[in-house]
């Protein structure tokens, strides 16, 4: 299997061959994807050493030229250059896409410093970025691709290790790409039984699956998973079909709870005055000082399955 | 043309359409002016508007740059007098919105590297930047200096304003950025300094387009051709507003 930050740069090497106008910068981070792009492409690579602002800044003077800059950097020092990317990229009219690599705790156990846990809340009050969280191999081609075809403003979310992608992309949903959230997984439940809607994304999707599929087994009551793989702009059209005929909804991120994936649906819900509530799971805190995997982790700060599962059939059947 | 005469002219209507709303930096704004009329308006200088780029990064002394533009046919000369105001277009900072102006302005530190950027994209194209020095303290502008002197990217002319001091008092009392010029030049930067308000030393270090990646310091005094206003600090983003003193002040250009 292939990491999604390879995948992409897999991908966007192969159309970089055909449009000399696509240009990557590093800000001093490698890829064993890269590696090729800069053997065969090195007009089109720029090592800029490790210096965020100055990385940002050039993309936008490349795309204020007409070039297609992709600046790859640690997803945790975007924080670093925000306002090179408010500025010159957003104000300025200059588009970019910035790669950060490694989203949320997909350092671990490099410690808080590299593992970026409020990037959704800083990144969506830019206006104009777009945010994406491609969670299967399908999804960060058809990204890559629509990155290339038409240059925004985006900040794309990778994650680094082969074990965070879905290796199964399923969807009946012909847009899907254009809506920018699918049905992952519908977990049936006994006729005309409640409805309950679990909006997840990115690495968490493994374990909000796993946590539809304990709330149905216990409850009956049907549940479907949807993967919000873009968290800006989040289709209100799609979210109303999405959660209409549910009765309650849940989100799980792996985020700090302020502003981040939970504070857009609640806004966009608060848009479409739908008010049914959002049971939020996420980080206790955006700093954690401990060792571990990934997953023990998510385990030990508020993200266990069978955790959130009990607290969610709690809530659900006290109501 | 007569240079010096412009520089009268372009001065004291900064004068005016700065002393009118008292918005905006007219002392950062007075020490750029001949630099900029020797870059837009002498013949004998390499920059040629209609093609090239000149990048604000020290956006705050950009409205010296209006009358110029105005001259030039870029927007109309009533401009002037709704600077600042509501209906107007040209504002405190020149920003991309304005005819004749590049990119946003008003963060210090940034315009080096978004004009690396265009250096880069377009080698054929020259791309000037004016930094002020108090700018120099963003340690963003090293990052892009670096970057510059490695591509040799002897198409884009940095120029400093040099007026010596920050909002606080003079840099070298404040936080010394002296010694400056060896500081570029390790950098790998052919540096220049001269007289930013001598039209004939700036005439000679701009005839041609610069062959390796150069740094001019313009040498100014901050509040140039005001008198009571010249070289003190206080008068960052002070502007007289009595109509006797603003009298005086043009007086004092003739």
């Amino acid at each position: 299997m292939t990491a999604p930050r390879d995948i992409f740069i897999g991908k966007l090497f192969e159309l970089a061959k055909k449009d000399s106008s696509i240009i990557f910068i590093s800000v001093d981070l490698g890829a064993p994807s890269l590696d090729k792009w800069r053997d065969e492409l090195p007009d089109q690579f720029i090592a800029a050493g490790i210096s965020e602002q100055n990385a940002i800044n050039v993309a936008a003077g490349l795309a204020a030229s007409g070039k297609k800059p992709y600046v790859y950097m640690m997803a945790s020092w975007a924080a670093r250059c925000f306002e090179q990317i408010r500025y010159s990229c957003a104000m300025g009219g200059n588009p970019i896409t910035i790669l950060g690599n490694g989203v949320a705790l997909g350092y671990a156990p490099a410690g808080p410093a590299h593992e970026p846990t409020e990037d959704l809340a800083y990144m969506r009050a830019i206006e104009g970025m777009e945010i994406h969280s491609p969670s299967s191999a399908q999804l960060t081609l058809d990204l890559a691709i629509e990155t290339v075809k038409n240059p925004k403003l985006r900040y794309v979310r990778l994650e680094r290790s082969v074990d965070s992608t879905l290796e199964v992309f399923t969807t009946s949903d012909n847009d899907y790409f254009k809506n920018g959230m699918h049905v992952n997984g519908l977990y049936p439940g006994n006729t005309g039984a409640k409805k309950i809607a679990v909006f997840s994304s990115g690495y968490l999707l493994h374990r909000a699956g796993k946590v539809c599929e304990i709330i149905a087994n216990k409850t009956k009551f049907e549940v479907t998973l949807i993967d919000f793989w873009r968290i800006k702009p989040i289709d209100l059209v799609a979210l109303k079909e999405n959660v209409k005929n549910c009765d309650f909804l849940i989100s799980i991120e792996e985020q700090a709870l302020i502003g981040g994936f939970s504070g857009a649906i609640l806004e966009s819900l608060s848009d479409l005055k739908i008010n049914k509530g959002l049971i939020r799971f996420g980080l206790n805190s955006a700093f954690i000082f401990e060792n571990g995997t990934r997953d023990q982790l998510l385990d030990a700060n508020g993200l266990n399955v069978e955790e959130i599962a009990s607290k969610c059939i709690n809530q659900i059947m006290n109501n | 043309m007569d240079l010096g005469k412009k520089a009268n002219q372009f001065r004291s209507e900064l004068i005016k359409f700065k002393t009118s709303t008292g918005s905006g930096h007219l002392a950062s704004s007075l020490s750029i002016v001949d630099v900029l009329i020797s870059i837009y308006l002498d013949s004998s200088t390499y920059f040629d508007h209609k093609k090239d780029v000149l990048v604000f990064g020290k956006a705050h002394g950009g409205p010296a740059l209006y009358p110029i533009l105005a001259e030039l046919g870029y927007f109309k000369a009533e401009e002037l007098d709704r600077y600042c105001l509501p209906g107007g277009i040209l504002r405190m900072h020149p920003d991309r919105s304005i005819p004749g102006c590049t990119y946003v302005g008003g963060s210090l530190g940034n315009g080096i590297g978004f004009a690396a950027g265009l250096a880069w994209a377009e080698r054929a194209k020259q791309t000037i930047v004016i930094l002020g020095d108090a700018e120099l303290y963003e340690g963003s502008v090293w990052e892009s200096l670096m970057f510059i002197a490695h591509w040799k990217l002897n198409n884009l002319l940095i120029i400093v304003d040099r007026n010596g001091l920050g909002i606080l008092g003079p840099t070298e009392e404040l936080l010394r950025l002296e010694p400056l010029s060896q500081k570029f030049e390790s950098f790998g930067f052919d540096v220049l300094e001269l007289n930013g308000h001598d039209f004939r030393e700036l005439r000679e270090a701009m005839t041609e387009p610069p062959k390796n990646p150069t740094v001019i310091i313009a040498k100014t005094v901050k509040a140039k051709g005001v008198d009571f206003m010249e070289n003190r600090a206080e008068y960052h983003t002070i502007i007289p507003r009595e109509t006797s003193v603003i009298a005086s002040m043009l007086e004092g250009l003739k």
